[in-house]
């Protein structure tokens, strides 16, 4: 049936039997999922629209849990235990993975305070501390000469392309282990996708990236590693070249190839 | 305690306070209805639409003459106010659309939409009743129509401009004039809106007690003569309950309950038609 | 032809508005002329209001709207705001109509049956907690926030709604709290269109005349505390209108009139097109 590659290296998750039904609907929106997330390098999750990948994403940092009534089973590993549990504190689990969004999501403040937000969060105060970091998180995300001048200003006054990477930056400057990326160039021209592409690659250094693309080339440009998923379920998981030149899978073959999607 | 604790505690207390607003609210809510409904219902007897007004202490006193005058002051008010509520709301959807004077009727019109109602009453009071030297329906009715108006205008301007502008063209383009085309289709096309508007503007008039204190003014007694004053539920409620005697704060408490009642039915009847519109 | 007769009849009917707006002012400002040349400033000064003796000055009525609409304010504004967040952020879908229900059963109750309420049943608490009469400011402001309250929470829940979802969501990817997303992205990202509701439910509250009626006594004099009864402007014309006997009297009560149209008028057009216009454009 499906075929996981079986990734040797440290994992940052692991998802198990994952099972997935929102609130009132008939189905699940995701099957029986496994799926290992190497640690440090870029798993990108391909597949036509509806086939579950921001589903699957949103279950990382249990998004989901904000909207009451939907249901889910299996398990997600996460630093040695399963953060499905009841019992899992989210507000923990969510500052270890970060979560970039499909369109910019600048917060109504200045650029200082939006990139200060998550580390205010965590209870830090220090003035010095706090202006160290907001610098070191805004050069991490390559906007900081763009911005240095005008900390003060609104977020809001900033482009696109910059104010996804302010939200990069925003995102980063809590260390979190994972990144979690919905369709981050969705809503950004092209010079502004080629930046964050550029980003996202430098990044995994430090964090292990999942990012969700309609793009297949992105995918190919960025991954490490690529899942195409389909209809709820993940068809295929191994390393982008692989996958992209010898696909394992027929359904595989035919998305890559154009044939549907 | 950690920063993240105390993030943690102060949310609980917010959500605790959030909670306890609503449940404030809702008591409030309950005991208001409560009162109403209890009240009302051991008032609600048969002579109360069989009587008339009568001296306190007169067991066949009732509240005829407010009902008929009611009904009287709102169905007139309703037939004035609609029509021009409506033309007006076609002017601004139809032909004014985004030009300077539709927007600044459309600002004034909103305004006045919340303007204090005892005001309207006040220049009614100057502009016919003072001139014609007595009290009267027609003055209440046009106070109620006055209020009327910025609400249906506002109705039938938002539900026309729903209407697509693709059906105006294909009307005009089977040599349709304007009128024709609005009227056979857009008004068909935002007839549930409009009707909904409609309702809800009766709905919202009917309970209006300020404008008619010093217009149709009260009467104990049944009439229909427009020009002369008009009893009405609302003034009668509140000229039953500030007097001292109990029948007649009890007949009060009656005229409450169905007027009440009567508004209610109205905004209920307005959304299901809207509800119902919408699935179309 | 028809065409012609039908533009011209929407027409008329649209500008009649403008000319009903035009002639309130016109009116109102005319009839309350003599009271303002007799009276000049003082009108709005002075506290005395003597029909017997043909002195009238606004002074208390003015003083009680502002302060009963601004008790009022007090009461309701906190309560609203809870109200809004527990429908947009705390209640599940059940509860959510449950409430909306109920908030347009409380706005379908005419506002003379909340103060025949508040005169019936909540002054006589007043009266057994405060000794005195029970009626007057406090009485007035508590009745007006209740009757404000539903008509309030469900304009602040729609501007909080406004809130883009995934901005929300970003917030709490970061580890926060429901109440750290309320208070750094709700709040902020609607507060155009929250302040703007809030004052909205002001204006209405200065012109509403029945609930408070019933509770505030009716009484020319400044009080000396919120436990006096007093009077309001509205309250004033619903009460004397019909009595007044000399043209002096009638042009006072016309001057109250267009004080109170002027006040909402302010009030309404700031809420409307300073906040309300500037959230609808962000
Ligand atoms: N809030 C929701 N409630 C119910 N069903 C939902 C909800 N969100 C998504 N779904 C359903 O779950 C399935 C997976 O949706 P999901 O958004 O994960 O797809 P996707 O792969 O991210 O698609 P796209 O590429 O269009 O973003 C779809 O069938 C969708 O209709
Ligand atoms: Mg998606």
């Amino acid at each position: 049936m499906a075929s996981i590659i079986d990734i040797k290296d440290e994992c940052a998750l692991h998802v198990r039997d994952f099972e997935f039904t929102y609130k009132g609907a008939l189905a699940p929106s995701l099957k029986k999922v496994t799926m290992p997330i190497a640690k440090h390098s870029i798993t990108a999750l391909i597949g036509p629209s509806g086939c579950g990948k921001t589903t699957l994403l949103r279950s990382f940092n249990r998004m989901h849990d904000l909207y009451p009534g939907n249901t889910y089973a299996g398990e997600i590993e996460f630093e040695g235990r399963n953060i499905l549990t009841p019992k899992e504190d989210l507000i923990h689990l969510r500052t270890k993975i970060g979560m970039i969004f499909q369109k910019p999501t600048a917060f109504p403040m200045s650029i200082f305070d939006n990139v200060a937000y998550g580390m205010r969060l965590q209870g830090i105060k220090n003035k010095t501390e706090l202006n160290d970091r907001v610098e070191k998180a805004l050069k991490d995300a390559a906007i900081w000469k763009e911005v240095s001048d005008r900390l003060k200003q609104d977020a809001n006054g900033l482009s696109g392309g910059q104010q996804q990477r302010l939200c990069i930056a925003r995102a980063i400057a809590v260390e979190p282990e994972v990144l979690l990326f919905d369709e981050p160039t969705s809503a950004l021209d092209p010079i502004s996708t080629q930046g964050i592409e550029k980003l996202v690659i430098e990044l995994k250094e430090r964090v292990s990236i999942i990012i969700v693309t309609h793009n297949m080339q992105q995918a190919a440009r960025v991954s490490d590693y690529t899942g195409f998923m389909y209809l709820g379920e993940l068809i295929e998981l191994g390393q982008t070249e692989e996958l992209f030149v010898t696909p394992k899978e027929k359904l595989t073959q035919e998305y890559i190839t154009g044939k549907f999607g | 305690m950690t920063a993240v604790q105390k993030r943690i505690f102060i949310n609980k207390l917010a959500l605790i306070f959030s909670t306890l607003s609503a449940i404030i609210a809702l008591a409030f809510l309950f005991w208001i209805l409560g009162v109403l409904v209890m009240k009302g219902m051991s008032a609600l007897n048969w002579n109360i639409f069989i009587y008339e007004g009568a001296p306190p202490g007169y067991m066949e006193s009732g509240l005829k003459h407010a009902l008929v005058g009611q009904l009287i002051l709102v169905g007139l008010a309703t037939g004035i106010g609609v029509p021009l509520g409506i033309l007006a709301g076609t002017y601004l959807s139809e032909y004014g659309k985004n030009s300077r004077l539709a927007h600044t009727i459309r600002d004034i019109s909103d305004i006045m939409m919340s303007a204090p109602s005892i005001v309207i009453g006040a220049f009614v009071y100057a502009v016919i009743v003072m001139p014609m030297g007595h009290f009267s329906a027609w003055a209440g009715a046009i106070a109620l129509a006055i209020i009327m108006i910025p609400i249906i205008l506002r109705t039938t301007d938002d539900m026309l401009q729903l209407v697509p502008g693709t059906l105006r063209e294909a009307a005009f383009a089977l040599g349709a004039p304007k009128y024709k085309v609005i009227k056979d289709v857009v008004y068909r096309g935002a007839k549930a809106g409009i009707l909904t508007g409609v309702l809800l503007g009766i709905a919202r008039v009917g309970g209006e007690t300020a404008p008619l204190l010093f217009t149709s003014f009260n009467d104990n007694f049944f009439t229909t003569d427009l020009n002369a004053a008009m009893p009405s539920l609302t003034v009668t409620i509140f000229n039953y309950a500030i007097s001292p005697y109990e029948d007649w704060q009890q007949l009060g408490w009656a005229a409450a309950f169905i007027l009440s009642m009567f508004i209610l039915g109205l905004n209920i009847l307005g959304r299901v038609i809207l509800f119902a519109g919408k699935r179309k | 032809m028809i065409d012609k007769i039908f533009f011209n009849l929407t027409r008329f009917s649209a500008l009649l508005i403008l000319v009903i707006v035009a002639w309130i002012f016109v009116v109102l400002f005319n009839h309350s002329l003599e009271a303002m040349r007799t009276f000049g400033l003082d009108f709005i000064t002075q506290d005395e209001w003597a029909p017997n003796l043909d002195k009238f000055g606004a002074y208390a009525a003015i003083l009680g709207s502002v302060i009963s609409t601004t008790l009022a304010m007090l009461l309701a504004v906190p309560i609203a705001i809870g109200v809004a967040i527990f429908l947009s952020e705390i209640a599940h879908d059940k509860v959510k109509s449950f409430f909306g229900i109920s908030v347009e059963l409380l706005a379908a109750i005419p506002s003379v049956i909340y103060g025949m309420w508040g005169l019936f049943y909540f002054v006589p608490i007043l009266r057994d907690i405060f000794g005195g009469m029970g009626i007057g400011l406090l009485a007035a402001g508590i009745v007006l926030a209740i009757m404000i309250l539903p008509f309030m929470a469900a304009v602040t829940r729609d501007a909080m709604n406004t809130t883009p979802d995934i901005l929300k969501e970003s917030a709490y990817a970061l580890g926060g709290t429901q109440w750290d997303v309320i208070k750094d992205v709700i709040i902020p990202y609607a507060k155009a269109g929250i302040i703007g509701s809030l004052i909205l439910a002001l204006g209405r509250a200065i012109g509403e005349t029945m609930a408070v009626t019933f509770v505030m006594g009716n009484v020319h004099h400044v009080p000396g505390s919120i436990l006096d009864p007093t009077t309001s402007i509205p309250v004033t014309l619903a009460n004397e209108f019909t009595e007044a006997d000399s043209s002096l009297y009638f042009s006072s009560l016309f001057g109250l009139a267009l004080t109170l149209l002027v006040m909402s008028f302010v009030v309404i057009a700031i809420a409307k097109f300073y906040f309300l216009r500037k959230a609808r454009r962000a």
